[in-house]
């Protein structure tokens, strides 16, 4: 089990955050149209190695956090406060009501 | 006398200087019913050989008797039950005043087996005989499973748990671990807590100091030495422990077989840098008859004899190829062995052991037989690079010294002792301390992120000196083919017919053959099944490469992986109200709730004829307060809140990014700038998130402050009719219709209790007032109005009685009548959503959505039959084409009928339509869909009243 | 359908605040709450402090009000007044005072003069607060807790929120004169489990039950 050093509360057992799925861009849904809509909801780029993902630290100081992490070695390579960058995690339902639809 | 005992073969020696027996202290044991005596710090083994008793089990396959051969917690044929407990490592534990010691694997007896007849038959059980026997005919499949299971071996399991067992786990932060309790792993122990590291030092024997303990009187001092210095630091030290494990992150996984009053414990520890000093394993050597009772490795007499004072025979031929086996012909001539020794330095081998039940004699490499009862071999040694490798390490075979050596980690893993190189024992000791300061300085080091993954670099790289090696020759097998593993019954000609069927890497061979998969786990055997490929395959070792080390290192009860289990469960402050009064518990999420308290059906009639109670504190509850808020319902719900009043309440509906709705509740205007928010139960902690995710990284400039007081308040619907009646005497807040109409919240007094919510709103359909009480007077409240509605015939009603009351209501339950697809306009909700609105969460699919039409939504269904209540889930079929389903069924007590909701396509959603509807056992009923959703007062009259 | 009811309240008695976590005999009452009333002479000891008022405030993390109450995230300290503020999180405290003292923390904070928006909520019934003291405080929370709570990484004065036996749960760690204590609070639902789970660890280390009154507050 790999720790994450939230920027707020120190490194903890990963087991404390909850994973948040890839960072992406959120396309403006006043001028969305279905298709990039849809890239943005279901897919994701799953790259073998670095990687930006939203985490939030569930049982710790409760913040969403930014994470650049290797895939194929768990590096944590930075961790964050979210900066304006927009998280997919908002995408989906974090109660996993909302689950898989093909575009 | 039995073939399994031969008193006399071995005897108690006088007083040894390094001897662990306490000889003031003598009890009695029994072996397979037999009364032995033992002297405290005897394992069951050295206890039993100082008796005489040669043989401790019979082997896997063939039913060979088996003795002992490493004397450590490896020994493959020692494995005994202890009282009830099976599988207990006879030549580790120690054994305790009155123990019963059976022999496990022997069928009828350790003497007689008759599995013995498999070694005649033995052509069936080769290489992968499991994979080409009892293979046809499939009926006898279960014979076949009955016969093998015979053959497993194990011992018996008690049929239930044994009250005195207790298993427990915790965590363990020390800045050094140090893996390994012998003279190196104790020196940088040292030298990382003198360095101001917290460390923990976990050895696997009873005791620390590696081979020094059953070294020579020399060593012993050396011992004396490092022991002192342990004590005087502040390093914590776990014996009988043994790290089983190393995970992502430095963590590792310590077993502690003696931790007081525990059976058994497992420590997560999280360990900053941690120090490997395993040590080597002695690997035996594969010959004709070497599995035979009375072969042991070097180190093994060297452990009967110093450490438990036991003669291991009387005439003993030893093999010898390095220091440890001219130190063991030392210590077997002192003990008054006869020896004849083969120095393989010089040439010399055996050929093969001879014997039956024991060894009687050995055919030395000139080709003379030699009598003897005891075979000493001192070949070389095994590398015990799990822990390495478990970290990312590839070891490599260096043929100078016949064994693996480490080469890349990374650097929150350190290698000392024996697993890094060869010297004599004081360069061994610089090495360790420099590798215990190394660890302290990078443990302790500002901004090290304990935890962390770091990447693998090779080993020149990890700022310690190089030990030198010492020339070893290779010996892997003998002349003859014997046996390369002992738990399993593989033996190298196995590994040879397993090259020559073409399975010829070793990683194909091990698992064709099983070698390395039994109890010992490839800590005896690895290496030399890898030579046994590699000679077979013509390759070297090197290119053979090793098998892979997965964790554990060392078995682990399940018990101990169970520990302590954790299951939170959640109450309402009126839970011991509902335990007295007879609540049919319901499990939903992690609450407690009360299903029913006996008669739904009169629950609900109570609520729709009088007057009803319910616990609905699980709701979830969310203060929200700032001059944003309004902007946040405005983006999270899917109609409009911009003009809600203080004082007012209304429903609201939350959808994804994708459409799907996410959940419901009302949101009251408590003030100007502070709101209530509801959600369901089963939402309450993930629409916290879901809002906390959209404040912190979608819109950071909003001024908004969310806090969950779900918990803070006791939550309770009193509905029903009479419910004002009931609650009126009791509260401050006027409840006359005009005053605090449908829709409304107010705060105010409750039974003298200050600071309560209270909502007009109706789930059931009923008048109904849903109260928010701090939570410690929750139970007072409620007890006080149920002592009220007394006169009003109030009951409580349960879950149950719920769901069916706003079924009849034709209210959905998000999850229910909806699913993971299901959007806003296919839940009975498009008059809902306020496409007009500028931006909502899920506004963009909900706009697609409306463009292209439904494909599924939610009706009222009510079937022909009034006595049919079709299960929920059932399906809606058209020409036996399923293309709706029954989302929520029951039967109303109000109607005395069965009503649904259901999802249909829109062509059978019309009023009056009439669908066929497919239940589980096959029959097909007729249903009508119904024009309002709600099957009771769709005007809504009694909940305005 | 009955008359609609104008009439106030009848005159009603005075109202029983419970605990989440089951008291043990013999209890006494302490500000309208029902407690456990004994001493334990135990060298570690568990004590339900429910009752405590706990006031939850929010405002900027590095703003006036962060300022003025002079304690940062993760660090614990006692006010004028005996009332212990925690920071609790990312811009967030909570206060915990005598029981009974809620609207009085709060009016405090809401009469401090800083410029800036402050959400005050009170949190007394919403948390479940139970004390830890004794030597093997650290030992027993190490079987239900995976931080690190040593001396250097957690002292005197020092808070935290992490998972304790599976439950989201603050720790504060506040000595009682030289000894080793604890505050743990948790939501309220999850109190009684948490109790039970701490009661059951710490049966191998002779933990004992103290009441409200002795646990000092």
């Amino acid at each position: 089990m790999i720790t994450l050093s939230c920027p707020w509360c120190g490194p903890r057992n990963v087991t404390e955050f909850a994973y948040g799925g890839e960072s992406g861009a959120r396309p403006d849904p006043a001028t969305a149209t279905p298709q990039p809509w849809r890239r943005y909801l279901y897919t994701n780029a799953n790259p073998a190695g670095p990687v930006t993902e939203t985490w939030l630290h569930r049982a710790g100081c409760r913040r969403y956090l930014v994470v650049e992490r290797d895939t194929t070695t768990n590096e944590i390579l930075a961790i964050r406060r979210p900066g304006g960058a927009p998280s997919t995690s908002a995408r989906h339902a974090t109660t996993g009501r909302a689950t898989e639809q093909r575009p | 006398m039995t073939a399994a005992t031969t008193p006399g073969a071995a005897t108690r020696l006088d007083p040894q200087p390094g001897e662990v027996i306490d000889r003031t202290d003598r009890f009695a044991f029994t072996w397979n019913g037999v009364e032995h005596h033992a002297y405290r710090g005897d394992t069951i083994t050295s206890a039993l050989a100082a008796a005489g008793v040669r043989v401790f089990s019979r082997s896997f396959k063939y039913s060979r008797p088996r003795g002992i051969l490493t004397a450590s917690y490896l020994d493959p044929g020692c494995t005994v039950q202890v009282d009830d407990e099976p599988n207990v490592r006879g030549s580790h534990r120690r054994i305790a005043p009155g123990q019963a010691v059976t022999a496990q694997n022997v069928w009828p007896s350790l003497d007689r087996d008759v599995k013995m007849a498999n070694q005649a038959v033995g052509r069936f059980l080769t290489a992968g005989f499991y994979y080409k026997t009892f293979i046809k005919p499939q009926r006898l499949w279960p014979t076949y499973q009955r016969v093998l299971q015979r053959f497993a071996a194990g011992g018996t399991a008690p049929d239930t748990a044994p009250d005195r067992l207790r298993y427990d786990k915790r965590y363990a932060h020390p800045d050094v671990l140090v893996a390994g309790g012998g003279p190196a792993g104790m020196k940088a122990a040292v030298a990382a807590a003198k360095h101001g590291a917290k460390v923990l030092l976990v050895e696997e024997e009873h005791e620390l100091g590696g081979h020094l303990r059953y070294g020579d009187t020399g060593d012993l001092d050396r011992l004396a030495l490092l022991r002192a210095e342990v004590a005087a630091s502040d390093v914590e030290v776990l014996t009988d422990a043994v790290v089983a494990g190393r995970y992502d992150g430095n963590l590792f996984a310590v077993v502690e077989r003696s931790a007081p009053g525990l059976t058994e414990r497992l420590t997560k520890v999280r360990a900053g840098v941690a120090i490997v000093a395993a040590g080597l394993i002695e690997r035996p050597y594969v010959v004709e008859g070497n599995d035979l009772p009375g072969v042991l490795l070097s180190t093994a007499v060297r452990r009967l004899i110093n450490l438990h004072a036991v003669k291991p025979g009387n005439r003993a031929v030893v093999l010898t190829a390095n220091p440890q086996g001219d130190a063991a012909i030392a210590d077997l001539q002192r003990a008054g062995v006869q020896v004849w020794a083969e120095d393989a330095r010089a040439g010399g081998d055996i050929v093969r052991i001879l014997g039956r039940g024991g060894v009687v004699g050995v055919e030395v490499g000139d080709g003379r037989k030699v009598p003897c009862d005891l075979v000493v071999t001192a070949t070389g040694w095994t590398a015990t690079t799990s822990l390495l490798n478990m970290a990312g390490d590839r070891p490599v075979y260096e043929p100078r010294i016949a064994r693996f050596l480490p080469s890349q980690l990374p650097d929150d893993v350190l290698v000392t002792g024996g697993l890094a190189g060869d010297d004599d024992l004081d360069e061994l000791l610089d090495h360790a301390r420099a590798a215990g300061e190394l660890a302290a300085e990078r443990a302790t080091e500002p901004g090290s992120v304990r935890g962390a993954a770091l990447p693998v670099r090779p080993i020149v790289d990890a700022c310690l000196p190089a030990l030198p090696l010492h020339d070893h020759p290779a010996m892997f097998r003998g002349p003859t083919h014997g046996f390369v593993d002992f738990s399993e019954d593989v033996g190298s000609k196995d590994l040879a017919a397993a090259v020559a069927e073409g399975y010829d890497s070793s990683e194909l061979a091990k698992r064709y053959t099983t070698a390395t998969m039994g109890p010992s786990q490839g800590k005896l055997e690895t290496v030399n099944a890898v030579a046994a490929v590699a000679e077979a395959t013509g390759i070297t070792i090197g290119q053979a490469g090793t098998t892979t080390w997965r964790p554990p290192y060392a078995p682990i009860t399940l018990g101990a992986l169970a520990g302590r289990n954790f299951e939170p469960v959640r109450v309402s402050p009126m839970q011991p109200w509902h335990e007295v009064h007879g609540a049919a518990p319901l499990v939903a999420g992690a609450w407690i709730r009360p299903d029913h308290y006996g008669d739904p059906a009169a629950e609900v009639r109570a609520v729709r004829d009088e007057v009803g109670i319910i616990d609905v504190t699980p709701i979830g509850k969310l203060d929200l307060q700032g001059p944003d808020v309004p902007n946040l319902l405005e983006l999270l719900y899917v109609n409009k809140w911009q003009k809600l009043d203080v004082g007012r309440v209304r429903y609201g509906v939350m959808c994804a990014e994708d459409g799907v709705v996410l959940d419901d509740g009302v949101t009251g205007r408590l003030g100007p700038d502070h709101y209530l928010m509801s959600t369901t139960s089963s939402g309450a902690a993930g629409i916290w998130e879901w809002i906390e995710n959209w404040l912190q990284t979608e819109r950071p400039g909003w001024d908004v402050h969310v806090t969950p007081v779900t918990t803070a308040y006791a939550s309770m619907n009193l509905a029903g009719p009479r419910s004002r009646d009931v609650l009126a005497p009791l509260t401050d807040v006027d409840l006359s219709a005009d005053a605090f109409g449908y829709m409304h919240v107010r705060t105010g007094t409750i039974a003298a209790v200050e600071d309560c919510v209270l909502w007009r709103i109706g789930f059931t359909g009923e008048l109904s007032y849903e109260l928010h009480v701090p939570a410690g007077y929750g139970l007072h409240v409620w007890e006080t109005l149920l002592a009220a509605g007394a006169d009003h015939g109030i009951r409580a009603f349960g879950v149950e009685a719920q769901r069916t009351l706003r079924l009849e209501k034709g209210h959905l339950i998000v999850g229910q009548d909806t699913d993971g697809l299901t959007k806003a306009g296919s839940a009975g909700l498009g008059g809902l959503v306020k496409l007009d609105k500028p931006n909502f969460v899920g506004k963009p699919e909900l706009v697609w959505q409306q463009e292209v039409g439904v494909t599924s939504t939610l009706v009222a269904l009510q079937p022909v039959d009034p006595t049919e209540v079709p299960p929920e889930a059932s399906q809606i079929v058209v020409a036996g084409r399923t293309v709706g389903r029954i989302t929520s069924s029951r039967r109303s007590p109000t109607l005395g009928r069965g009503v649904c909701l259901g999802q249909v396509p829109p062509d059978l959603a019309a009023p009056g339509t009439h669908v066929t509807v497919r239940l589980p056992d096959g029959r097909d009923i007729v249903a009508v869909v119904q024009q309002h959703l709600a099957h009771v007062d769709p005007e809504g009259a009694r909940l305005r009243g | 359908m009955a008359e609609p009811t104008t009439a106030g309240p009848a005159p009603q008695p005075e109202p029983l605040a419970r605990s989440p976590i089951p008291t043990l005999t013999p209890t006494a009452i302490v500000a309208g709450w029902e407690v456990t009333d004994r001493s334990s002479d135990a060298s570690t000891r568990l004590a339900d402090l429910s009752p405590l008022a706990k006031v939850h405030v929010r405002a900027s993390e590095d703003g006036a009000l962060a300022a003025a109450l002079d304690v940062r995230f993760l660090k614990a300290a006692r006010d004028d007044y005996g009332v212990l503020i925690t920071g609790s999180g990312p811009g967030e405290w909570t206060l915990i005072g005598p029981a009974g003292t809620a609207g009085d923390i709060a009016g405090r904070l809401s009469a401090l003069d800083v410029d800036e928006r402050i959400t005050i909520v009170d949190l007394t019934h919403g948390r479940a607060l139970v004390r830890l003291t004794g030597d093997a405080g650290s030992t027993l929370l190490a079987t239900v807790c995976a931080v690190d709570l040593d001396e250097h990484t957690m002292p005197d004065g020092t808070c935290l929120r992490t998972s304790v036996a599976r439950v989201v749960t603050d720790l504060v760690r506040d000595d009682r004169d030289g000894v080793r204590s604890y505050l743990l609070h948790c939501e309220r639902s999850s109190g009684a489990y948490l109790a039970e789970q701490l009661r059951q660890v710490g049966e191998a280390h002779g933990l004992g039950v103290e009441g409200f009154a002795a646990a000092g507050r």
